[in-house]
């Protein structure tokens, strides 16, 4: 079983700043639905990124089955975070989709439904077109397939980019708080979703700013406030949490 | 050839028509990358690289690529777009450029029509006007046609783009480079300042509910070409200059927008 190992990482966005994060060791299976949790600042997209290729820690390693996160990027797939997308863009559901089938080389020549393609090798357009269908199916979007993205709701929204993501060949999928803009119908309908991909042998990886028994969705609760605090299932990571001064300074916790 | 002179109009016009398409498209792609303070930038960059081409007896337009771009480029390495600085830098950098460009003109020695420049100077356009709009249409074409889905990707989610292996940068800077050439080409049609006008207005009018960029594109260049026609007809019919004619029509236009909005 394929396991992503992330060991001492530690990382500064410069040398005259205090590391954005320290010493982070955790290990992430397929099958999981794991959640990071932790105030804001804490560095939870930093890790994210980190575990994703998108720039190298100053300390530590990241590595999938031994091999180095480097060589092996495409096995990770980031969704970002709400505000880095631009979601005034004139795009459709399925053309956003349609994206996620972009390749992580340097030397890709392809791209999703080329002309050129369906003349030379129709198979591979059709499907290429069945996998975007499958991936709007997975999230229950396929009746927006045609509907432009910034007429939908935020779960809307949200559910459309998870199919972009899930569009990626990779196993472990790291969600940059999917959840933050959703109502709570909305976000338990997004939790839902992913837990049916966790299920299905994914693993699935978000950064949150939930607590309390919303936590309970969750296989395991990683705790980080620049260091892992508490890692473990959701029950033994709130007991911890009655020995974490930090924590109920910054209100995260609901323990008292 | 003596066609063209006996019928002195033809050439403007067809100067307008490729203007009027290659503007609106080339707006679309930087309105819906939130670039068009960029063009503002690049627009008032390219008098001092005019003025020095002269001076060398380098042709003016590359000059004024050649300087649009490097301001583009000295701004992208001072500030970007998440900086709370970022106007006040791009504004900075665009008025430097500009009193640069007046300053060196008298201490170079040279002269420039600088109204033309400006505000264009349709009537006097000549063939190397068509040959230079032809070249920025169809750099704009090959951009479009080997780049747009990573025009697309970069514009919906820069940093996810990146994380899929699409160098950013070189991409920012090859629509740095085509602006820059869409608006030195446009300079005997609208002027380096009011192209601004024809690079947004259409595109407002072209990017709503289209449901890709390319319909965009499509629907903006659609909107452009009306708008610099009507311009050019009443310029010629009321003997105005075309530029701040065609630059009139599309503030005029703005009320179907607004109209459209209220509905």
């Amino acid at each position: 079983m394929q396991t992503l190992n992330a060991k001492n990482l530690t990382y500064s966005y410069s040398k005259k700043t205090q590391p954005a994060i320290s010493k982070v060791s955790l290990e992430i299976k397929p099958g999981t639905l794991t959640a990071l949790v932790g105030p804001n600042g804490a560095g939870k997209s930093t890790l994210l990124r980190l575990m994703q290729g998108q720039g190298a820690p100053d300390k530590g390693e990241i590595t999938i089955d031994g091999e180095k996160l480097l060589k092996v990027r495409n096995k990770v797939a980031l969704m970002p975070q709400r505000s880095s997308m631009n979601w005034k863009f004139p795009i459709t559901v399925e053309r956003l989709v349609a994206l996620g089938q972009i390749k992580k080389s340097r030397f890709r020549k392809d791209s999703p439904f080329q002309i050129k393609e369906l003349i030379s090798n129709p198979k591979t357009w059709i499907n290429k077109c069945c996998e975007v269908e499958a991936a709007m199916q997975r999230v229950g979007i396929s009746n927006l397939a045609k509907r432009r993205l910034d007429s939908l709701s935020g779960g809307q929204q949200q559910r459309a980019l998870l199919a972009k993501t899930l569009m990626s060949p990779s196993k472990f999928f790291l969600l940059d708080e999917p959840c933050s803009a959703l109502d709570p119908p909305a976000r338990d309908e997004f939790l839902k979703i992913i837990r049916q991909i966790a299920d299905a042998g994914m693993a699935v990886f978000i950064s949150s700013h939930d607590w309390g028994s919303s936590l309970n969705a969750y296989d395991k609760v990683v705790v980080l406030d620049k260091t892992v605090i508490a890692i473990g299932t959701p029950k033994e990571v709130q007991n911890k949490l009655d020995d974490i001064c930090c924590l109920k300074e910054k209100n995260l916790c609901d323990c008292d | 050839m003596s066609f063209f002179y006996s019928n002195w109009w033809l050439l403007p016009l067809i100067i307008t028509i490729f203007t009027g398409i290659l503007c609106p498209a080339m707006g679309t792609v930087l309105i819906t990358h939130k670039r068009l303070l960029q063009v503002n930038l690049i627009s008032h960059c390219v008098l001092p690289g005019l003025a020095l081409a002269l001076a060398l007896g380098v042709h003016p337009s590359i000059g004024g690529v050649i300087s649009g771009l490097t301001g583009a480029i000295v701004a992208e390495s001072l500030t970007n777009k998440k900086s709370e600085n970022y106007e006040a830098v791009m504004n900075t950098i665009l008025a430097g450029m500009l009193g640069l460009g007046v300053l060196i003109i008298p201490i170079l020695g040279i002269r420039i029509d600088l109204e033309a420049v400006l505000f264009g100077d349709l009537l006097t356009a000549n063939f190397g006007d068509l040959i230079r709009t032809l070249i920025a249409f169809l750099m704009f074409t090959c951009l479009i046609t080997f780049g747009y889905e990573k025009i697309i990707y970069v514009g919906l989610d820069q940093e996810g783009a990146s994380a899929s292996g699409i160098n950013v940068s070189i991409l920012n800077l090859a629509l740095s480079f085509t602006t820059a050439l869409v608006i030195v080409s446009s300079m005997s049609a609208v002027g380096v300042i009011l192209v601004i006008a024809l690079l947004s207005t259409p595109t407002l009018l072209g990017v709503r509910k289209a449901p890709s960029l390319r319909i965009a594109m499509i629907r903006s260049s659609s909107y452009g070409l009306l708008i610099s026609i009507i311009g050019f007809t009443i310029s010629m019919i009321f003997n105005l200059s075309p530029g701040p004619a065609i630059s009139v029509i599309c503030v005029i236009s703005l009320i179907f927008i607004k109209g459209e909005n209220d509905n």
